[in-house]
């Protein structure tokens, strides 16, 4: 798993006439088979970083290299791609099996060998017996698969996809959520995905990439980047959390109002300011490693879990209980919360 | 209501096809000048037109004229076309204004204009210079077709299949062109209407070798008015309306404009 697949050096790109990069910086590998969630915000540079690759955008500077080899002397056509694009782009004067043949076709590939590929693609996506369809008499899920397909025939380095998922209905869009991921997996073609959802990324991925304004955040597994997020900004995009400033009493332990002493995970020197972070779901009723005492100001009940607002002083916390059938706490009432050293996430140095 | 409604429409439909229709009705005079109502009726101008060398070889001139400046106009449409939705360069506007400006400037003016340019290259009178005043007015037409269709290609498709292994031309060939193919039919049907019936530039431009329909219509009548010009002129209109119909079949011309 050391080797490197694809890489990104150092990659930059301001676009004419633009006051700051649209994408600033960044760097990042992929191991074969590997499928890499880029996430972030609109506008935050993932798509550009896709676009590059594809070589469809030329990068101000950095490097792109596939099995080492950098490719920006490589024109489009002979990247050896695939790409599934937002809006599906098939091309809508050809039927399904066409589409999917297109790159076959590019490649030189005799007829004869082309028929049996695309059937087998066509299987590979479930679209068997609809290769005769015309494009836009597909649903867009079936759209969607015959987009993959397209990509995957050609049996690419390296797949792209282009927020996938995101013109598909809810429904839909956990299906094919689960199948990209099981075609992935299947074909072990090595992949990067953008999208701005995190339950897509976190479910979809191997590996996350947060960006934020062009800069890459942090980079990790989905339970590296959910429980120990390295910065404020990719502690509050994925996920809800409560932030909580402190100073460091001793060794994993900081003085935090309402809570008096926070123990938590991480490295910080005596004596600094630190930010540290709660998930609302982390919180438990009663006393614990850390415990919380305040008056609960707000409630919400929401069937599976409780969403409540306690206050002691200045300090609110929000807290995410399961709940059941017995009695739970009201507005008004004093509770006392706790929450495990290992959930409670170091972020940094205080602001 | 909607009685009247519909007698409205009738009577601005018969207002507006009413010369038309008399047209029509003369080319079935049997009498040597045109009147109306016809006392007798008859083919005999009909025989007469297909029997008329010089309409029969005018004919012939015009639609090859016509064909050749259809399928020019059109490549040079989509050339312009392609540079002006795809490329942001200096001078686009102008170049988009130069293109479209004959439709701004009376056909007399142009005809005048064209002439003096076309005389000092020994062009009147050919086949060159008659095609290339022809392209004059029929660029502005298919450039606004085709430049209608590409604009509703989304660029997508096409980087799909560059990213997929088609080189530029290619993408250009398979995906692009297919793609626009409605404005280039009717850009190009539009263009062989109009260099087919166009006679008011004709007519400063050609005299005997390459006269074309229009222009020898145009002669005859300086000498004898009989009801052969209305049988021309119906059988005219038929092929206009057949070359609409054809393509409206085929492609559907309302989507394409």
């Amino acid at each position: 798993m050391t080797e490197r697949h694809v890489s990104v050096e150092n990659l930059v790109k301001t676009y004419p006439g633009a006051a700051k990069p649209s994408v600033d910086d960044v760097s990042f590998s992929l191991p074969r088979g590997e499928m890499l969630a880029l996430l972030g915000p609109s506008g935050c540079g993932k798509t550009t970083i896709l676009r590059m690759i594809a070589g469809l955008v030329e990068p101000s500077s950095g490097a792109i290299r596939l099995n080492g080899r950098e490719v920006s002397g490589i024109p489009v056509h002979k990247r050896n791609m695939g790409m599934v694009f937002q809006a599906y782009a098939l091309f809508p004067h050809m039927t399904v099996a066409e589409n999917i043949a297109f790159g076959l076709e590019m490649r030189g590939i005799a007829k004869a060998d082309r028929a049996a590929k695309v059937a087998r693609a066509l299987d590979l996506v479930k679209l068997t017996g609809l290769g005769d369809r015309r494009t836009t008499q597909l649903s867009g899920g079936q759209q969607q698969r015959c987009a993959i397909a397209r990509s995957l025939v050609i049996e690419p380095e390296l797949l792209l996809l282009d927020e996938p998922l995101s013109n598909l209905d809810a429904k839909l869009r956990d299906e094919m959520r689960d199948e990209i991921r099981e075609i992935q997996g299947r074909t072990g073609v090595t992949a990067i995905f953008v999208t701005h959802d995190q339950d897509e990324a976190l479910s979809m991925a191997d590996r996350l990439a947060v960006m934020s304004a062009g800069r890459l955040e942090q980079i990790g597994t989905p339970r590296q980047i959910f429980d120990r997020p390295e910065t404020e900004f990719v502690a509050s995009f994925i996920g809800a959390g409560n932030f909580l400033n402190g100073r460091v009493t001793g060794a994993g332990e900081a003085a935090v109002d309402g809570f008096g002493t926070l123990r938590f995970v991480g490295d910080a020197a005596v004596g600094q300011d630190v930010r540290l972070m709660v998930r609302p779901h982390r919180l438990v009723m009663g006393g614990a490693a850390n415990s919380f005492t305040g008056t609960v100001e707000h409630i919400v009940y929401r069937g599976q879990i409780l969403t409540m607002t306690v206050r002691s002083g200045q300090t609110r916390l929000q807290a995410d209980l399961h709940t059941h059938a017995g009695a739970l706490p009201e507005k008004g009432q004093t509770v006392t919360l706790g929450v495990a050293p290992e959930d409670v996430t170091f972020i940094g140095r205080a602001a | 209501m909607k009685a009247i409604r519909n007698i409205c429409l009738t009577l601005l439909y018969l207002f507006l096809l009413a010369p038309i229709i008399v047209v029509f009705i003369v080319s079935f005079d049997t009498r040597q000048y045109l009147a109306f109502p016809p006392e007798s009726w008859s083919f005999g101008s009909y025989t007469k037109v297909f029997a008329n060398e010089a309409f029969i070889a005018a004919f012939g001139r015009s639609v090859v004229i016509g064909l050749v400046v259809g399928l020019v106009a059109v490549a040079i449409g989509m050339l312009l076309s392609m540079a002006l939705v795809r490329y942001k360069f200096r001078g686009r506007d102008t170049i988009g204004f130069l293109v479209l400006a004959p439709f701004l400037v009376p056909s007399i003016v142009l005809a005048v204009g064209l002439m003096l340019v076309l005389s000092p290259m020994g062009l009147l009178d050919s086949y060159a210079g008659i095609m290339l005043a022809h392209l004059g007015i029929t660029v502005p037409y298919t450039v606004r077709t085709i430049t209608m269709s590409l604009m509703a290609v989304d660029r997508r498709i096409e980087e799909a299949a560059m990213v997929h292994g088609a080189s530029p031309f290619t993408v250009f060939r398979r995906i692009t062109l297919p793609l626009v193919s409605p404005g280039l039919i009717a850009g190009g049907v539009i263009a062989f209407l109009i260099s087919f019936d166009e006679a008011t530039i004709s007519l400063f431009i050609v005299s005997i070798r390459t006269s074309t329909l229009p222009t020898e219509i145009y002669r005859y009548l300086e000498y004898s008015t009989d009801p052969q010009i209305a049988a021309l002129s119906v059988v005219l209109i038929l092929i206009s309306v057949a070359v609409v119909v054809l393509v409206e079949r085929l492609i559907g011309l309302r989507k394409a404009i």
